[in-house]
């Protein structure tokens, strides 16, 4: 075996040293009948030159934002990942080290994870950041199981519906079984009205949860929703794009008490959705409800600054139980890679990207909308995503079709929204050229006069 | 040696009009005749400058992250012999495969069409996941082993009001989890809505069985168990256990952090007595058992699998495989919801799947024997000095004991931790399992030669006849010595201001 260096010899002296005649004999506590006795059924083994040839036959049947031009967002995105990113955190000392429990071996990974916090905290406008959770989704949950630890209110969370469907339904899931309501308010034309914010909310509200930009690429009033809330006794949980700081105010400076974030967008390769990083700020005064890894900075015996896991009587393998998570393993890889980008781009490198995602977007949904087919379906302003509607109500066919043209036209929404199963969401990152959404344009204005499939082939652009 | 100017905090180097990158001009008319952002959002939705972020160029900032990777320790430079966190080598051909935009590059939303090599790897490795098991059905969504126990226990839970709850109106509230267990599975019962009920273990770290039938009754849930358990012992009553819960109308969970020790040597869902089955679900951590790099506290995942009358409940989509291809499977209407957005931390799921597909049926066995060889013989070799109070044998790992030279010498499980530092080795699991005092939990894996674990056991024998005095201040060579943690904890500084 290519990983195993125990020579036939190697296992004779060792079996003699342990006193046992086979390695047999050394599972002998198992039972006999529950022991397999067969072979595993599952396929033979392959050599190094066989799998790299398997999985690249794997990944050749895989359209990816490589060969093809994607305008896929909905909380993961295609955007760019400068190469010192893969240089530094490609490194074995950061990627095959485990958590760092012991400090003095790891001071590497302890001060990226602090640089890390401290950068979120000036990210979010917010005093704490942890070392990083699952992804966007659960770490929304754990920021609703905070609010809802923290104001003891376990009546409802009141979720906006323009907060991404597979977050709220990750809330519901989390809540199941803990009896709390999860009231979830309708978006009016692509966003949330304060009105039924204020009149959702009683006195076992725990929080409401807002995303802006939301899910459509919309931006709410989210300083007005933050003080409706606020006015209830309610905290909020603000869900954020981090690429959208770089113009936009922090999710602190509009009122958001936990401010939650799918980190991808930071550096990260969207891999089919996985593995991501889970953002989470919150108040001071929240510090000691945080769930997952958190790191300190403290002093050596020789009185020498350095980091430390901290704050760990909130964890489960101090509190059991009585933890304010089950949270173990997080995706300290992906914040590292986080604080790689932010540090490459700086203030200015996060303006000119978000700049360039606002005006590129701005210039396609000029250019879809004017043709007769589409229509922008929502009214309010939009940072790098918006929602298209196709007047013909034919988008799962155009997505297809586009698809094979290597065009990632949308995110169909009809799963999520019935009601919007004429629509899609389209997202344009920095990356995308103009000629890339000329070409989009073009193929869907194409598309738009054609319904023959050869003709839309013969049209190939 | 130590570069001490380019490892101070990053915002220390920052200095106004750096940047590490410059990105294209816009390529796009302007339109609408705007010129900057007010002219297309909100004046009171936009900030008045960007986030304080270092300003830094590129060299800085990889000479700044390589000088603080050096001071790590990692599987590529050290043996990391950490009990219950199967530091196993991390293969490079995994990497590169896991680095093919093919995989890393493809969106989660792309159209099924665009994506059958990706459905069809991870469809392949829902079965063989299945098999290894001796489960049915497989569900790849969970982030991490914790992950993967809140979602079994949702799963059980779903399953309970839908049979029980519907029929008879019973209502199932316990998990019961042997006081030797993982912390995550207390912490995981809780969150999913249930009340924990401590069960305890012999001296072997075995079941208590006496407790354990004094605390099963009909509002038992989900038993957990950790096989082997967290002392590295084969559960000698797994069967009994099984029956019984099984009996009680209960499920059997199997924590599948230690499933190193038994790759197609016995399967989980096996574990009844014939006919009745085993453990009725189980999670894996394929960033231990299926060698993913930790990368310094993850990603991992948390994929599980369940015996047939739970498949139902697992949370949406599956990958199942059609005449026209693989498909994502929505429509299941009894399933729990979803437990995080998009289909699963794919990027480790792949690698786990590149390294079970390197080692097929015989070598996931010989993984387990050499993995359980490795640790019977640095047992062997380390009991003479360091008792090993469960025993003469092990499965994967073994819990040693300080309390002798703690009681005798005043040395700690700690100080023996951080001496291993001084000698380039880095410190077993200390103080878990909580049951056995001064625990020093060791489990060197398969990837390490004879004359590795011959070298540390030798430097351990040395560290137990070092003077107290010097044990007690170690580490002495590292970058820091050891941390004043209480500081740190009550006084948290946990960002640069």
């Amino acid at each position: 075996m290519p990983y195993i260096y125990n020579t036939p010899e190697d296992q004779q002296a060792m079996l003699a040293a342990i006193g046992a005649a086979s390695i047999d004999e050394l599972f002998e506590s198992i039972p006999d009948e529950l022991k397999l006795n067969r072979a595993l059924d599952i396929p033979p083994a392959l050599g190094e030159l066989e799998l790299e040839q398997h999985v690249r036959e794997l990944a050749g049947k895989n359209l990816h934002a490589g060969n093809a031009v994607s305008f896929l967002g909905g909380g993961s995105y295609d955007h760019f990942i400068p190469a010192a990113v893969d240089a530094i955190a490609g490194r074995s000392e950061f990627y095959t080290s485990y958590t760092p429990y012991q400090a003095e071996v790891s001071q590497g990974n302890l001060q990226a994870m602090f640089e890390f916090q401290s950068m979120i905290t000036r990210m979010t406008g917010l005093e704490i950041a942890n070392s990083s959770l699952y992804d966007g989704g659960s770490a929304t949950a754990e920021g609703v199981l905070m609010a809802i630890d923290t104001t003891r209110r376990r009546g409802q969370v009141v979720v906006a519906g323009t907060l991404h469907p597979e977050y709220r339904e990750t809330i519901e899931t989390y809540l199941h079984n803990l009896g709390v309501e999860v009231v979830t308010i309708g978006p009016e034309n692509g966003t949330i009205p304060v009105s039924a914010i204020t009149s959702a909310m009683n006195d076992q509200t725990a929080c409401v949860v807002l995303q802006h930009p939301n899910f459509f690429g919309a931006l709410e009033e989210a300083q007005a929703i933050a003080t409706a809330a606020h006015n209830a006794g309610a905290l909020v949980v603000g869900v954020f794009d981090p690429i959208s700081l770089g113009l936009l105010h922090r999710p602190g400076d509009w009122g958001a008490d936990i401010a939650v974030a799918e980190g991808q967008s930071l550096g990260t390769a969207m891999s089919y959705g996985g593995p991501v990083l889970g953002i989470l700020a919150c108040g001071k005064k929240l510090a000691r409800r945080l769930p997952g890894r958190i790191v300190g900075q403290t002093t050596d015996r020789r009185g020498k600054p350095c980091y430390v896991l901290t704050m760990q009587t909130r964890e489960q393998h101090i509190r059991r139980e009585k933890s304010t998570s089950n949270v173990c393993t997080n995706q300290a890889l992906f914040a590292l890679r986080a604080t790689i980008y932010l540090s490459l781009l700086g203030p200015g490198g996060l303006r000119d990207t978000a700049d360039l995602c606002l005006r590129k977007s701005r210039y396609l949904a000029k250019r879809l909308t004017s043709a007769g087919r589409f229509e922008m379906a929502f009214d309010a302003p939009t940072f790098k995503e918006f929602v298209v509607r196709d007047k013909e109500n034919n988008v799962e066919e155009l997505i297809s079709a586009a698809a094979s043209q290597g065009l990632l036209a949308g995110v169909p929404l009809g799963r999520w929204y019935p009601e919007l199963a004429d629509c899609f969401l389209v997202c344009v990152t920095e990356k995308r050229t103009k000629a890339e959404m000329d070409r989009l344009v073009e193929f869907l204005e194409i598309g738009a006069a054609t319904t023959n499939t050869d003709e839309l082939v013969a049209a190939r652009i | 040696m130590k570069n001490t100017h380019d490892t101070k905090l990053i915002f220390e180097l920052s200095k106004p009009g750096c940047r590490g990158a410059v990105l294209p001009a816009c390529d796009v008319p302007s339109p609408d005749g705007g010129c900057d952002a007010s002219d297309w959002l909100p004046a009171d939705a936009l900030a008045d400058a960007p986030p304080a972020l270092p300003e830094v160029t590129e060299p800085q900032v990889v000479r700044h992250f390589v000088n603080l990777s050096q001071q790590n320790m990692s599987v590529d430079t050290h043996f990391y012999p950490l009990g219950s966190c199967t530091m196993k080598y991390n293969p490079k051909r995994n990497e590169r495969a896991a680095a093919m935009p093919g995989f890393n590059e493809v969106h989660p939303y792309q159209p099924e069409e665009t994506i059958q090599g990706m459905l069809e790897m991870l469809y392949e490795l829902q079965e063989i996941l299945n098999e290894i098991s001796g489960l049915d059905a497989c569900c790849l969504q969970p982030a991490a082993g914790a992950h993967g126990e809140l979602t079994a226990l949702l799963v059980a839970a779903a399953y309970f009001k839908d049979r029980d709850f519907k029929d008879r109106g019973e209502h199932r509230t316990k998990v019961l989890v042997p006081d030797n267990a993982h912390g995550t599975n207390p912490a995981s019962a809780a969150m999913a809505g249930f009340d924990t009920v401590t069960v305890k273990t012999n001296p072997d770290g075995g079941v208590c069985m006496e407790d354990f039938r004094a605390k099963l009754d009909s509002d038992i849930a989900v038993f957990m168990i950790t096989n082997p358990n967290t002392v590295g012992i084969f559960e000698s009553n797994m069967q009994e256990l099984a029956d019984e819960v099984h009996a009680h109308g209960g499920l059997i969970y199997l924590d599948g952090a230690n499933m190193n020790a038994i790759l197609g040597i016995t399967r989980p869902g096996d574990w009844g007595r014939a006919g009745t089955g085993g453990a009725d679900m189980q999670h894996y951590n394929p960033h231990k058992t299926f060698s993913g790099p930790h990368g310094g506290g993850g990603p991992g995942a948390g994929p599980i699998c369940v015996v047939e009358k739970l498949a139902p409940y697992l949370p949406a989509p599956m990958v199942v495989k059609k005449e026209t291809g693989y498909s994502l499977d929505y429509d299941r209407p009894k399933a729990m919801g979803r437990v995080r957005a998009f289909f699963g931390n794919t990027g480790v799921l792949l690698r786990a799947y590149c390294y079970l597909r390197t080692h097929g049926p015989e070598g996931l066995k010989e993984v387990s024997e050499n993995a359980v060889l490795n640790a019977n013989y640095l047992l062997a070799k380390v009991k003479h000095f360091l008792p090993v109070p469960q025993g003469g044998r092990c499965m994967h790992e073994f819990v040693a004991s300080a309390s002798k030279l703690k009681s005798e010498r005043g040395i700690s499980a700690m100080d023996i931790a951080k001496r291993l530092l001084d000698y380039g080795y880095h410190a077993p699991t200390v103080y878990f399992p909580m049951t056995v005092k001064e625990a020093i939990m060791v489990e060197p894996t398969e990837t390490e030669s004879k004359e590795t674990l011959d070298a540390f056991a030798e430097t351990l024998f040395r560290i137990t006849e070092e003077e107290a005095e010097l044990l007690h201040d170690a580490p002495h060579t590292t970058t820091i010595s050891r941390p004043n943690e209480v500081q740190a904890a009550r006084n948290p500084c946990l960002s640069c201001r």
